[in-house]
């Protein structure tokens, strides 16, 4: 509970530091809203009378700031703490000075530059200019893997490159440097639809056993018609082309992304270049093996065998309605439990109808195994069990932790660039570039001081923070731990 | 002369001082009877008093008691007191008679 004076003492306390710092010729008004605030009805009514009054001050000392010459010259009484022979003054200065300097030494650690850029990720929309470009980190390996010819490196670039045809220029190149990486197509066709045609026949003849090729050529058909405004609403009126490929990937033994050679040949390359930036694993292509509408289409085709299964039951042939039920239940097993919650109803539905059929055979074993498979509850327990929900959202350590790191780094960022203003503001007044000669007004010294602390504060909580993912990707780097390793995705998406 | 800009705030504190030209007010007795908040009231103030408008000073009330801050009108600011006064009435009368169909 809140002590009934609390309120009375904030607002004076406010009050009072606000008149600390206020300009000449509003101190007067700063003393005659102090004054009146011991009259003021109301505790709460008093804080909102500190609260206004404040701001009025707080403004008048802003407008100072900007422009000196408006006849508002910070006071230098000789009472005050941050006067000219205040005896705040000259150690305001040394903690404002220390603080800066001691936050800039943070950033002679690779680690801190690398938890400062992951920081602020989620803005990098807002603060890159060119979506296009490359990061810094990602020009270096890109300009050394050329000038090497490192295929690896080359992939590695080609996976993360903003632009589609400088990634396809790469992965083409990384594969004519090693044909066995060949599988590198599959992700980078992924992101770059338009250049399926070419590398989707060269994935089937290299894995022609892998649904993948199929479920990108399929994902091709579909963008094609979402640019073309015309999506069926229903599978079976989807091209027969699109058919065809669902139906192949269906027929498939396997079903390979790839992130394990991905996620094999990111580790080499990071150890080869000694590079250990979180933001170069924190992109969402790592989460995503399949085509992004790979699991979609499957669950559309797999209603679409459901319903002519359930037709060819009508008419008595089980047989042929068992087969499709099974191709349903065989391209489940396929679909990593990473990414295979969209599938849960096709699937249990195959299940429960091979169930009943293999009970009307008089087969109760295979009945009662494929009831068992067809249990939503297993299901539910599936889904929670899968790494990607877990990652997701199970954990609220790794939340909070992130929430952490990225509010230091934005704090960083403003006390940063106040602590820039307010010194480009005392460079603007004193007209000169001498140390000597600067002299900083009450509200510069305390913007500088309190700019600095923030600084310096939120440094250290970064830092602090950010260890947890520095150990994950030191242990994925060189033990191939992946461990945790889904955790930098809070980063890039902070609400999941 | 020259005078500031007069918003109905400033003029509903103009209106406030006018009724007693003489009297000494206080910022937080003004705040009550003209219902405005102290980050409104004190930049008129303020204006007032830069315009020379205005005079301040401070007074003490009891013995222990921090001063308080008073003001009061200028023979100018009750000049434009009086001026804006007029204005606002006639200005008040004629959107009477506006409103009633010229039976003011």
């Amino acid at each position: 509970m809140i002590p009934p004076a609390l309120p009375r003492r904030v607002a004076a306390f406010l009050l009072q530091s606000v008149i600390s710092i206020a300009p000449r010729d509003t101190l007067d008004w700063g003393h005659a809203m102090l004054a009146e605030l011991r009259h003021v009805q109301g505790n709460w009514a008093a804080l909102l009378w500190s609260l206004g009054s404040a701001g009025v001050l707080a403004k008048r000392a802003l407008l100072s700031l900007i422009f000196p010459s408006r006849n508002r010259p910070t006071i230098p009484s000789g009472g005050d703490l941050f006067s000219k022979d205040g005896p705040m003054r000259r150690p305001a200065l040394a903690i404002t000075a220390v603080c800066v300097v001691a936050s800039l030494i943070f950033f002679v650690a690779p680690v801190f530059r690398q938890a400062f850029h992951v920081s602020l990720l989620p803005w990098e929309i807002v603060f890159k200019p060119d979506y296009n470009r490359l990061s810094p980190e990602l020009q270096t390996i890109a300009k050394k893997a050329e000038q090497d010819h490192d295929p690896e490196a080359l992939a590695f670039v080609a996976f993360r490159h903003p632009d589609s045809s400088e990634s396809v220029r790469l992965a083409d190149e990384a594969v004519r440097l090693d044909p066995t990486l060949i599988w590198v197509f599959a992700t980078v066709s992924v992101r770059t639809p338009s250049l399926q045609d070419r590398w989707v026949p060269a994935l089937e003849r290299f894995d022609p056993q892998n649904a993948l090729p199929h479920l990108i050529a399929a994902e091709e058909i579909d963008i094609d018609q979402v640019l073309r405004g015309n999506v069926p609403d229903r599978a079976e009126d989807e091209p027969p082309a699109w058919q065809s490929a669902m139906a192949a990937a269906f027929k498939s033994a396997k079903l390979d992304t790839y992130s394990s050679q991905r996620k094999e040949l990111d580790r080499r390359v990071l150890l080869r270049y000694h590079v250990g930036d979180l933001a170069l694993l924190a992109d969402n292509t790592w989460f995503y093996g399949l085509p992004s509408y790979g699991v979609w289409d499957a669950a559309r085709y797999a209603e679409l065998i459901l319903a002519s299964a359930q037709v060819l039951e009508a008419r008595g042939d089980t047989k042929a309605a068992s087969e499709k039920y099974l191709a349903i239940a065989h391209f489940g097993q396929l679909l990593s439990p990473n990414v295979n919650a969209r599938f849960y109803e096709p699937a249990e539905q195959a299940y429960t109808r091979l169930a009943a059929l293999a009970a009307k055979s008089s087969r109760p074993e295979e009945a009662a195994f494929y009831a068992f498979l067809a249990d939503p509850k297993r299901q539910t327990e599936a889904k929670k069990s899968s790494s990607r929900y877990r990652g997701f959202t199970g954990n609220q350590v790794a939340r909070w932790d992130a929430d952490l790191a990225r509010r230091s780094g934005v704090v960083m960022l403003l006390s940063g660039a106040i602590l820039l203003a307010t010194l480009f503001a005392v460079l603007l007044r004193s007209k000169s570039l001498h140390l000597s000669s600067l002299r900083p007004g009450r509200l510069a010294i305390a913007l500088g001081l309190s700019s600095s602390a923030a600084f310096f504060v939120s440094s250290i909580v970064l830092r602090l923070s950010y260890q947890p993912y520095a150990e994950i990707l030191r242990h994925f780097i060189r033990n191939g731990d992946e461990t945790g390793l889904t955790n930098p995705s809070r980063f890039s998406w902070p609400r999941l | 002369m020259k005078t500031p800009r007069i918003s109905p705030q400033t003029l509903r504190v103009l209106e406030r001082f006018a009724e007693c030209p003489t009297a000494w007010r206080y910022g937080y007795e003004l705040s009550r009877e003209t219902a405005l908040k102290a980050g409104t009231l004190y930049p008129i103030l303020m204006r007032l008093a830069k315009f020379s408008l205005l005079e301040a000073k401070w007074i003490t009330t009891e013995d222990g008691v921090p001063p308080r801050h008073t003001y009061r009108l200028t023979p100018n600011g009750m000049e434009l007191a009086r001026a804006k006064q007029t204005t606002s009435r006639s200005g008040v009368r004629v959107r009477r008679t506006a409103f009633s169909g010229g039976k003011a």
